[in-house]
């Protein structure tokens, strides 16, 4: 097996790994929003407009 | 304006980040750790964006929000980034230097495409929300990454004191916010959750600065005893 491939295999799996992880822990989320790369407060969840579809966890009610 | 307990660690969590790049400057490091840097002073940046956006707006404001998660969304690239210039200090000398920049460009692009195929049906909010997942999804795969590089660290034999802290502070920075992500869906009634997300981003400057200042580049540290179980 070349190197390249053996690079893409390992990155494939690395990505499969990460968004298992990702989502087994936030199986029961609540629309929380946890971001920890500066100490700025997190601010409070964008409400969707009126009748606009809501696809992201930080702001689904 | 956020409470004084969320202020007063933000001020903390600025100084720290501002502490590690002095300690860098004052140690001939800096271009040693680039990135690291580099990730530090886009914080310090950041942070001045963000309160002066605070300042201007208040904390519930659709602008803060906005302000906020892109510039998350960039600041997690650029730690991203980081994470890679440690791969390549552990990975260098093997000549290994090409594989490690294919897999990350095909790494953050998987997962930039992952995380619009997760957002594509939002229209009005798209950019935003993809920031959020990219930065959130990036998170995830950092800490992958750790524990792999972590694992190299152990199979080569790494000894560079500073280098195996450096991944060492990461790796438990990573795990701490995947514990706490968990945490705050289970128990996000507790106030004093909504400042685990700020603790978690003193720490990592705290100890890279603490690392940085305790140890020089030629200090060397047995890897092996940091894993050996006492029977």
């Amino acid at each position: 097996m070349s190197r390249k491939l053996g690079t893409l295999v390992l990155v494939m799996g690395i990505l499969v790994g990460a968004m298992g992880l990702k989502t087994g822990l936030s199986a029961n989320t609540k629309g929380t929003v946890l971001m920890a790369n500066n100490p700025a407060p997190v601010p409070p969840p964008i409400k969707p407009k009126p009748g606009q579809r809501s696809v992201n966890p930080s702001w689904q009610n | 304006m956020p409470g004084s307990v969320a202020l007063f660690l933000w001020c903390v969590g600025t100084l720290l980040e501002v502490c590690f790049v002095v300690c860098s400057l004052a140690r001939k490091a800096f271009f040693r750790y680039f990135f690291l840097n580099l990730y530090f002073i886009l914080s310090v940046l950041t942070s001045a964006a963000r309160f002066l956006t605070l300042n201007a707006y208040g904390s519930s404001s659709d602008q803060y929000a906005h302000v906020y998660y892109y510039t998350d969304a960039l600041l997690t690239v650029a730690l991203f980034i980081a994470l890679i210039s440690l791969y390549s200090l552990v990975f260098g000398e093997l000549g290994f230097s090409k594989q490690i920049r294919f897999a990350a460009v095909l790494l953050l692009l998987g997962t930039a495409a992952f995380s619009y195929g997760v957002v594509w049906q939002s229209e009005e909010r798209l950019a935003t929300s993809f920031a959020y997942e990219l930065s959130q999804n990036l998170y995830f795969v950092g800490l992958v990454l750790t524990y792999i590089l972590w694992g190299a660290v152990l199979k080569l034999r790494e000894a560079r004191t500073r280098l195996v802290q450096f991944i060492l502070s990461l790796g438990l920075y990573f795990s701490a916010y995947a514990a706490s992500y968990a945490l705050v869906n289970l128990a996000d009634k507790f106030s004093a959750v909504q400042y685990l997300s700020q603790l978690l981003a003193c720490l990592l400057p705290l100890s890279w600065s603490v690392t940085m200042l305790r140890h020089t580049e030629d200090s060397r540290i047995a890897t092996a005893p940091l894993v050996a179980v006492q029977r």
